[in-house]
């Protein structure tokens, strides 16, 4: 059922007044702050306002401008797009939380957050897109908004960082655009939709082509190999920006678009017919091993994240890509599962770069002790990422590993399971240093006058998101947690074929 | 079924060419009041135009005989879809010339001001004139008007190169011009008549032959060379470059969309006739629009000087709205059309913007001016937004454009040409994205960079207005669609492989 | 028949993990809060027994976590067999621990991993399904990694990474092996008799059978997955080898259990065709742990290959898949673990109070401690098998079981097992008493103090107690008579 309101478009709309507000009134430090709280609350409220709807099969829609009959610009909140839009937009608060306390004293923090909105603003614009057009529109403005973002150091460095995530990102963008417009062509529409918009008709060369298009200009984002180059190196960027934009809104709206395509350009049965789907898991999991094979030999903690990432990442491809329910639940899933999993990582790192001036694994013997409760919640995401049972990692494995028998690709089975223990064989010898290893020297003690470990600010988006891991490991079921969203936005990309989950 | 706005159709050419006759005697005492009279002059020019637009959305396309002879005997003027252009092309006066007021401090005496601004009303007359003649002779006067105003523009900054280049201007553009006039000769020696719809039916009536041909073939080489297309470019970079920035920004935002609305124009003579077979040139018109934007970005690349750089990527730009021209399909047209708008805004954002720039620190090379937006946040941002919409990026005015071609490119099944449109206009933002580095990125290497102050609120103004509006009509796109459809879905049936 | 006490039988050591993990306490109230749990939780577990007894089922919906997956503790006659091991064992190693480990900042950590692990083992015992079962089993391995790396010695380290690498192998196996249950039969909840569908596809059948296989018996050491076992057990602290070696290597063989009789049920075992392999690998696991137990001269490392080769029989006894044997072997689950206990606390002593690690050493300690040696003769001997202790009467019964299913190699390696294990104990018993005393024992130290000693010979005197006492109602065997009879039909 579709019913015409305005909030799927006022939700991005807020994020964007907020960067304006940002931009001109930012010096201040009272108003900088109040403003984002402001919209970030103003946000969440929004899209939490119409979750209760689309549970119940609501989707809300809001055409905004027609260039010409059939191009436009249209909001849509479907299941999915909700999803990811809770996504983001929780993590925008605790983010933001994180942000003020991390970028304490750096200089240009007006542009630091102005930029911060605009990317929150153009991610929830991808999750409510009604049709490729908008999508691409703002996945753009997503990599343009970023920029800023990563070379917010101005190192030479930095730029250089800057300059090779722009080139992976723009020629990906190009190729999005070229199979948008293709799709165009053969479709005679952009508009999502459940069944898929495109048909055999087209020519399976066509298809291909287009496929291979769109898949490509998301799967840079989605950083599927060996479009990942850029993710590792963007990593000089600030912490709250490694992690909101690479945990959250930037990789995972390239997982989400690689979604889009799969379920809503082309649709499941069309895929199953071509068999475009087939490469696209096997790279996927190659993606997941060779990933975090990598990622075993990184030292910098935030390049090992950021391998951990790409990983994590083709999880979603993968699941999206075996074209089952199950699969596809756990894919949708996994935006959520990730997404709060390694910015608690991210987060983590961060606070014991700011406290401590650590960023090497191989530094941080004993900051278990220095650090107790940083480094639980950081336990807490690498228990998640290996798939340890009531952890959020656990119920996407379960999902996925399920997905791939019903889609007779066992191997796929053996693919997680490695993919586990890799995770664990770089993860838990940070653990194991954390906790089971003598400091080298003693930590910096706590600043006189300080009850927490680290400041509040950094630490309390801490253990809000942890928790949050095991609240979505444990109580998924919980009708308003992110499962119930997915089931419904699963249930719609299979209704045309019949079976759910 | 003409409504009161029809009656205003030659004032608004007359207004302009009389107020530039006016301005030196405005101006005797206070030079300065030139510039305010130029602005008032077009503002009443941009409320009349407004009118005729108003006329042509209710009405549809209408006439004008001048004297009130009948058509195809005296000398029409007629407004039709492709006329709307010169709404925004006047208002983009309007924006231009109080940037001017300040800006020309530095660049000229008080007292060459009247003279300027005078042609500056002549060269705003002159394309306002060239957009709504009915007849090919008046158009090559008015195509005259606008050069030669255009060269005047360009060596009134006065400095060394600046005569050097106004004449390799002047040159290139009078073997154009006299290519045209041979056109135009040709044509009224075939047909007996000057009127455009009246060449037109004649045409028809007498068939093809070599000597149409000929003279299609003149008036388009005479439209490329205006419009700088590759290889017959040369003249405009440096004319460009050297130009005061309004003055750059209206050569390159509008007087080379003469030589596009010319090809227009053209095509509605021929087309009507329908003696013309376009495939092949519309082919070399895809190639050459393509090789125009890859050579225009490349030689951009490896600019230092901003103008300079902007100055080449109007040649990567024409080289679209050509490409989209070549193409030949529907939504390419469109695209097409609604770059020659959209581009002039872009462009006009671009070199306002890169003026103030250099008016406020004295420096036009990037690696001078490296940290220039810690002082100047509102014109760097504005450059940004610029650069950004000139690359085609969403959700810029910029986009909009390149959508349209691209999908043109794909329903014409001239996939390649898709990619080269897309991925050259990448190539492109190398070079911008050097420059948003230099400016936001990297720490200030002169004192008056790190001190320079914003430019005062009549130069930033406009620039500001215009950056937004690079913003909202990404957004908002639609609305000069809606102008160019109807004309070019006319057209288009003649226009096919 | 719904009832919190599983629920509240797992959850009691949590409360000693918070009360040394946040509270400001003073030692003495941590001892108390430490105590106290563990004593309540036996108290528990033995009132679970009673129920079960007396025909009950408790059982305790705890979580539904997604639709289809779902956590629930339901203690049937196996469950309350080896909660109640736990339970016990788990008292008598913590009490131990008070004196073994050192004060000092790693004090707590040890504590409170030890009831973290604690309540994982408590929660494989009382598993409904296999999800729940999964869970505690991984959360205790991983959670037992604290704890063998608890001396951070370079040994212990390196130990610690061979465990964690070999137990989070095989806990992905048995992941799998749960993935391709759950895709077969759509449900995980153990079923006396087993849930899985005899027409299911038999290759996934059998790759599910030995994902589980492979998974459990890597921390049930079964040769050759072993290989954690003798490097982590002298590397840990003396009590938590105890504990290691007697509940939680038996957790693998446990799991093996589960699967076999609550999942596949023995009718699909067999019609599999998988048993004769299991018995060849347990067989090969008994023999060449005793054998390698044999030429060990650190008598910790000893010990820990006895444990493979113990832990070889209940794989043996499933693999023969006879009621008769499997009541042996849980009963020999049981008294393997108070037994393992008692010589591994003694080992501890013997390091505690003189450093001494290697057999060799011990010469003449016999004398020095004596009733720590009595404690480990003891053990010993039952661990042989000699009547009446509690080693004789669950190897008896794992013969007659045995002789029931006309298995006369298993019977041999019984035998076998047996001859060894007096081969590789009796050195020790008789290096402490007989041997002319060595360089070491001259200055070695006295009897350990009353809170490492009592355990040790409370565990000792367990020896005797079910040896003696194996017929009575309440005792190991009956639970296990009553398990084999839900499993077999009848029994």
């Amino acid at each position: 059922m579709e019913v015409v309101d305005v909030r799927p478009i006022l939700a991005p709309f807020v994020s964007f007044l907020c960067a304006g507000l940002v931009f001109g009134f930012g010096r201040s430090i009272f108003w900088r702050r109040f403003f984002t709280f402001l919209a970030a609350f103003i946000k969440m409220a929004l899209v939490l306002s119409m979750l209760p709807g689309t549970l119940q099969g609501v989707v809300y829609v809001y055409q905004f401008v027609e260039f010409t009959p059939g191009i436009g610009i249209g909001f849509r909140a479907d299941a999915y797009g909700m999803f990811f839009s809770l996504v983001s937009s929780t993590l925008w608060v605790f983010t933001t939380i994180y942000a003020i306390g991390y970028m304490q004293g750096d200089r240009d923090r007006v542009r630091f957050f102005g930029f911060f909105a605009l990317c929150v603003s153009t991610t929830v614009g991808v999750a409510f897109a009604e049709n490729l057009l908008t999508f691409f529109l703002f996945y753009e403005t997503l990599t343009i908004c970023t920029y800023p973002l990563v070379v917010h150091a101005e190192t030479p460095e930095a730029l250089r960082a800057g300059r090779i995530y722009l080139t992976y990102t723009l020629i990906g963008g190009g190729f999005a655009l070229v199979g948008a417009v293709m799709t165009l062509n053969a479709a005679g529409t952009l508009t999502f939709a459940a069944p898929g918009i495109l048909g055999m008709e087209s020519g399976v060369a066509t298809l291909a082509v287009i496929f291979l298009c769109l898949i490509i200009g998301f799967g840079v984002k989605a950083a599927i190999m060996p479009l990942h180059g850029w993710l590792p190196i963007a990593m000089v960027a600030p912490t709250p920006v490694s992690a909101l934009l690479h945990a959250v809104a930037v990789v995972k709206v390239g997982a989400f678009g690689v979604t889009r395509v799969i379920y809503n350009v082309f649709g499941v049965e069309l895929l199953r017919e071509l068999g475009f789907a087939t490469p696209l898991a096997l790279l996927a999991g190659f993606t997941i091993v060779a990933a975090s094979t990598i990622a075993l030999t990184q030292d910098h903690l935030k390049r090992r994240l950021a391998y951990s990432t790409i990983s994590q990442l083709s999880y979603i491809v993968l699941g999206a890509a075996l074209l089952t329910p199950l699969a596809a639940t756990a894919a949708v899933l996994h935006i959520a599962n990730q997404a709060f999993a390694k910015i608690t990582m991210f987060f983590v790192v961060g606070a014991i770069t700011r406290t401590t001036g650590k960023k090497y694994v191989s530094e941080i013997d004993g900051i278990g002790a220095r650090l107790p409760w940083s480094m639980a919640a950081f336990s807490i995401a690498a228990l998640s990422f290996v798939g340890v049972p009531l952890t959020a990692g656990f119920i996407t494995k379960w999902y996925l590993a399920l997905g791939a028998l019903e889609a007779d690709a066992w191997w796929y089975v053996l693919v997680l399971i490695t993919s586990s223990l890799l995770n664990a064989g770089y993860f838990f010898p940070i653990l194991h240093r954390a906790y089971f290893r003598q400091a080298k020297e003693p930590w910096p003690p706590l600043e006189p006058g300080r009850r927490f470990e680290t400041p509040k600010t950094l630490l309390f988006p801490i253990v809000i998101c942890a928790a949050y891991v095991l609240l979505l490991g444990v109580t998924a079921e919980v009708p308003g947690m992110p499962f119930s969203v997915a089931q419904v936005a699963v249930d719609g990309f299979f209704a045309p074929v019949g079976g759910g989950p | 079924m003409t409504g009161p706005w029809a009656e205003a159709l030659p004032w608004a050419i007359v207004l302009p060419l009389v107020g530039a006759a006016l301005t030196p005697a405005v101006a005797v005492r206070h030079p300065r009041v030139s510039g305010f009279w130029a602005w008032g002059v077009l503002l009443v020019t941009a409320v009349l135009t407004a009118g005729l637009v108003s006329e042509l959305v209710a009405r549809g396309p209408f006439s004008y005989g001048l004297g009130g002879w009948a058509a195809s005997y005296g000398i029409e003027l007629r407004f039709d879809h492709f006329s709307a252009w010169v709404l925004p092309l006047v208002v983009l006066f309007v924006v231009i010339v109080p940037f001017s007021w300040r800006y020309l401090d530095h660049v000229m005496p008080d007292e060459r001001r009247p003279p300027f601004y005078a042609l500056l009303l002549l060269n705003a007359g002159g394309m306002i004139g060239f957009c709504v003649t009915g007849d090919l002779f008046n158009l090559f006067v008015f195509t005259e008007v606008v050069s030669l105003s255009s060269y005047a523009l360009v060596a009134v900054g006065g400095r060394g190169l600046a005569a050097f280049a106004a004449l390799k201007y002047l040159f290139i553009g009078a073997v154009s011009s006299l290519l045209m006039l041979f056109a135009t000769a040709q044509l009224f020696v075939l047909s007996g008549s000057l009127n455009m719809a009246d060449v037109s039916l004649r045409l028809g009536e007498i068939g093809g032959g070599t000597a149409v041909m000929v003279a299609f073939a003149a008036y388009a080489v005479s439209f490329m060379v205006k419009a700088a297309m590759f290889p017959v470019h040369v003249w405009l970079p440096d004319a460009h470059a050297i130009a005061p920035s309004p003055v750059s920004a209206v050569l390159s935002g509008m007087v080379v969309k003469v030589g596009i609305v010319g090809m227009l124009r053209i095509y509605q003579i021929y087309f009507g006739a329908e003696v013309l077979e376009l495939g092949a040139f519309n082919l070399a018109l895809v190639w050459l629009g393509a090789i125009s934007i890859v050579m225009g970005a490349f030689f951009a690349i490896f600019q230092d000087d901003i103008k300079l750089m902007l100055a080449y990527s109007t040649i990567s730009n024409i080289g679209y709205i050509v490409l989209g021209l070549g193409l030949a399909s529907p939504y390419a047209v469109i695209g097409a059309a609604v770059h020659v708008f959209n581009h002039a805004l872009i462009k006009a954002t671009l070199f306002l913007a890169a003026g103030s720039i250099i008016h406020q620190t004295g420096f036009r090379t990037l690696s001078d001016l490296r940290g220039v937006a810690r002082t100047m946040p509102q014109t760097s941002a504005a450059m940004a937004i610029g650069a950004v919409s000139i690359v085609g990026l969403p959700p810029t005015a910029g986009f909009v454009c390149k959508w349209y071609i691209a999908l043109g490119a794909f329903e014409a099944n001239q996939a390649p040409f898709g990619f080269a449109l897309v991925f050259g206009a990448l190539f492109i933002f190398i070079y911008y994205i050097r420059m948003l580095n230099a400016f936001y990125f990297q720490p200030p290497v002169h004192a008056s960079v790190a001190q320079a102050s914003e430019t005062p609120w009549s130069m930033r103004g406009p620039v500001v207005l215009l950056a937004s509006l690079c913003l909202i009509l990404g957004v908002l796109g639609g609305i000069p669609l809606t102008f160019v459809e109807p004309a070019v879905l006319d057209l288009l049936p003649f226009w096919g492989q | 028949m719904s009832s919190w006490w599983p629920g509240v039988a797992v959850a009691l050591p949590l409360v000693g993990v918070a009360a040394v993990s946040f509270g400001r306490l003073t030692e003495r109230w941590r001892i108390a809060a430490l105590v106290v749990p563990a004593v309540a939780a036996l108290a528990v577990a033995l009132l679970i027994v009673g129920d079960v007894l007396a025909g009950r089922t408790p059982e305790l919906f705890v979580l539904r976590m997604t639709p289809t997956l779902w956590l629930v503790l339901r203690v049937d006659a196996p469950g309350a067999l080896y909660g109640a091991t736990v339970a016990a064992l788990g008292l008598l190693a913590l009490v131990y621990s008070f004196g073994y480990v050192q004060r000092g900042p790693r004090w707590s950590r040890y504590f409170a991993f030890l009831m973290a692990s604690f309540t994982c083992t408590m929660g494989v015992a009382y598993a409904g399904n296999l999800l729940t079962f999964l869970i505690f089993y991984e959360a205790f391995s991983v959670l037992t990694y604290a704890l063998v790396v608890h001396e951070q010695t370079p040994e212990a380290i390196r130990a610690g990474a061979k465990y964690i690498a070999y137990i989070l192998v095989g806990g992905s196996l048995v992941l799998a092996g749960i993935l391709l249950t759950y895709f077969l039969a759509g449900d995980l909840t153990f079923v006396a008799g087993g849930f899985l569908a005899a027409d299911a596809a038999r290759g996934q059948l059998l790759a599910a059978f030995w994902c589980f296989v492979v998974g459990f018996g890597v921390k049930a050491a079964l040769v050759p997955l072993h290989g954690w076992v003798p490097d982590a057990h002298p590397a840990a602290p003396a009590p938590f080898s105890a504990v290691l070696s007697g509940v939680m290597v038996a957790a693998g063989a446990f799991g093996i259990m589960r699967v076999a009789l609550d999942v596949y049920g023995a009718p699909l075992v067999r019609a599999l065709g998988v048993a004769p392999w299991l018995t060849v690998i347990a067989s090969v696991t008994v023999l060449l742990g005793a054998l390698l137990a044999i030429g060990q001269d650190d008598l910790k490392r000893r010990l820990a290959y006895s444990t493979i080769s113990q832990m070889g029989y209940l794989t043996l006894a499933v693999s023969l898949l006879g009621s008769g044997v499997m009541a042996g072997a849980l009963v020999h689950l049981v008294h393997h673990a108070f037994l393992k206990g008692t010589l591994f606390f003694c080992a501890g002593l013997w390091i505690h109070s003189s450093g001494v690690r290697r057999v060799r050493d011990l010469r003449g300690m016999g004398a020095r401690m004596p009733l720590t040696a009595a404690a480990f003769t003891l053990a010993a001997l039952g661990m042989i098998g000699v009547p009446p202790l509690s080693g004789f009467v669950s190897k008896w019964w794992l013969g007659v079981g045995m002789l029931q299913v006309d298995a006369a190699i298993g019977l041999a390696v019984l035998l076998a097992g047996a001859l060894l294990a007096a081969a590789y104990l009796l050195p020790v018993v008789y290096a402490a008493y007989f041997a002319p005393a060595g360089p070491i024992a001259g200055h070695a130290g006295r009897e350990a103090p009353a809170t490492m000693l009592a355990p040790t010979l409370v565990a000792a005197a367990l020896t005797i107690v079910f040896g003696l006492g194996s017929h009575y109602g309440g005792f190991p065997l009956q639970l296990a008579q009553a398990a084999v009879a839900a499993w077999f039909g009848g029994g």
